[in-house]
């Protein structure tokens, strides 16, 4: 069971609150599903991303996937070592040091899932 | 299927990517060539690297991933689908349209194989390209001529919102540009002019065949059309898109 402490998106991004910033990464079920990451692309601090919004873009085998956001806010921090070094974002690591940005979020996605839901979501896809 | 004949770079791009956002589009296969010839780089690669050999080409930016192309004697395609019909799996995804190329290319007497299945070379390889140009650097899923080189290169953007679609580029080169002469060719195996149309035609049918399709003959909406003439001009032909990284 992934940690309860966050919520999650569909399209696999989590985000952990506290203090009124989100702190924002992708799901080590994603890591798994994407493979062999080289680039990463985010949003600079001081920009304003949107709930269900392309805040960036990864690059894996070739293939450039969009990352949204589950919440609307500004950009307050980057993981700049994570985009210098993709390469070390794993399962292990996902949800955790593997963090990609922080918020300071004026509202969340209405999607957002707690972690039960989004296991069951991820069965659905599975199936 | 869109047989789209020959188009401009930045509506080749353009057209692609409003495909890509048309959420009620069926699956679409689209067969163009490029009218000049072109320069695409993968969506992360850097437009200083290849100043040098951009000479008076035009250079576009995909939203492809992958490395740089030189567009000339080939048969270039996009594939538009909704994620169901692709494996989550990207290297699966890959495996699955290169199997069908292949077989297409097997249809008119053009033999390839994947260089993950030639005796010693690695299931995978390090994750970060070493080379800027696409064929100068095949992964284990990429088609090689019997010569041992690239002759299909590939691409894909994943999107989720609004709905879950891929966008697959595929480049079969007929005869290695002179831009980049490492590409393996159908010119390798036979004169390119006597087996393209075959081609063509085998691969829509082994495309169509392997996502459990029938290919039928249709053409962009007039919404798409204006879509990629707007991003043509707006995005493909900017600078500040092509140059931005």
């Amino acid at each position: 069971m992934r940690p309860n402490d966050r919520k999650y998106l569909k399209s696999h991004e989590w985000c952990l609150v506290e203090d009124g910033v989100a702190t924002i990464g992708i799901s080590d079920y994603a890591v798994s599903h994407l493979s062999d990451l080289v680039f990463l692309d985010l949003p600079e601090v001081g920009s304003q991303v949107s709930a269900g919004a392309n805040f960036g873009e990864i690059e894996s085998v070739k293939a450039v996937s969009d990352l949204y956001s589950p919440v609307s806010g500004e950009v307050v921090e980057t993981n700049e070592a994570l985009v210098d070094d993709i390469e070390s974002l794993n399962i292990d690591n996902a949800l955790d040091t593997g963090w990609m940005l922080k918020v300071k979020f004026t509202e969340e996605s209405a999607d957002l899932m707690d972690a039960a839901a989004y296991e069951e979501c991820l069965k659905n896809e599975a199936d | 299927m869109l047989q789209s004949g020959v188009g401009h770079p930045c509506f080749n791009m353009g057209l692609d990517e409003a495909l890509l956002h048309s959420e009620d589009s069926p699956p679409t296969l689209r067969i163009y060539r490029w009218s000049p010839p072109g320069l695409s780089l993968g969506y992360f690669q850097r437009a200083s690297d290849f100043l040098d050999v951009a000479g008076d080409h035009v250079v576009v930016r995909r939203v492809t991933g992958g490395g740089a192309i030189y567009h000339g004697d080939e048969i270039t395609f996009s594939l538009t689908v909704g994620a169901s019909l692709l494996p989550s799996d990207i290297g699966a995804s890959y495996d699955l349209i290169h199997d069908a190329v292949r077989a297409a290319l097997a249809d008119v007497g053009v033999e390839a194989h994947r260089r993950g299945d030639s005796a010693g070379q690695p299931t995978r390889g390090p994750a970060r390209p070493k080379q800027p140009w696409c064929f100068a650097d095949p992964v284990c899923e990429d088609l090689l001529t019997t010569s041992g080189h690239m002759l299909l290169g590939s691409a894909q953007r994943r999107v989720q919102r609004p709905k879950e679609r891929i966008l697959h580029h595929g480049s079969l080169v007929l005869s290695a540009p002179e831009a980049t002469p490492f590409c393996g060719s159908v010119a390798e195996e036979t004169d390119p002019r006597r087996v393209e149309a075959a081609l063509e035609e085998a691969m829509t049918k082994r495309l169509a065949t392997s996502l459990g399709l029938t290919a039928a003959q249709g053409f962009p909406t007039e919404m798409e059309l204006e879509h990629a003439t707007r991003l043509a001009k707006e995005r493909y032909g900017s600078e500040a898109f092509t140059l931005r990284r």
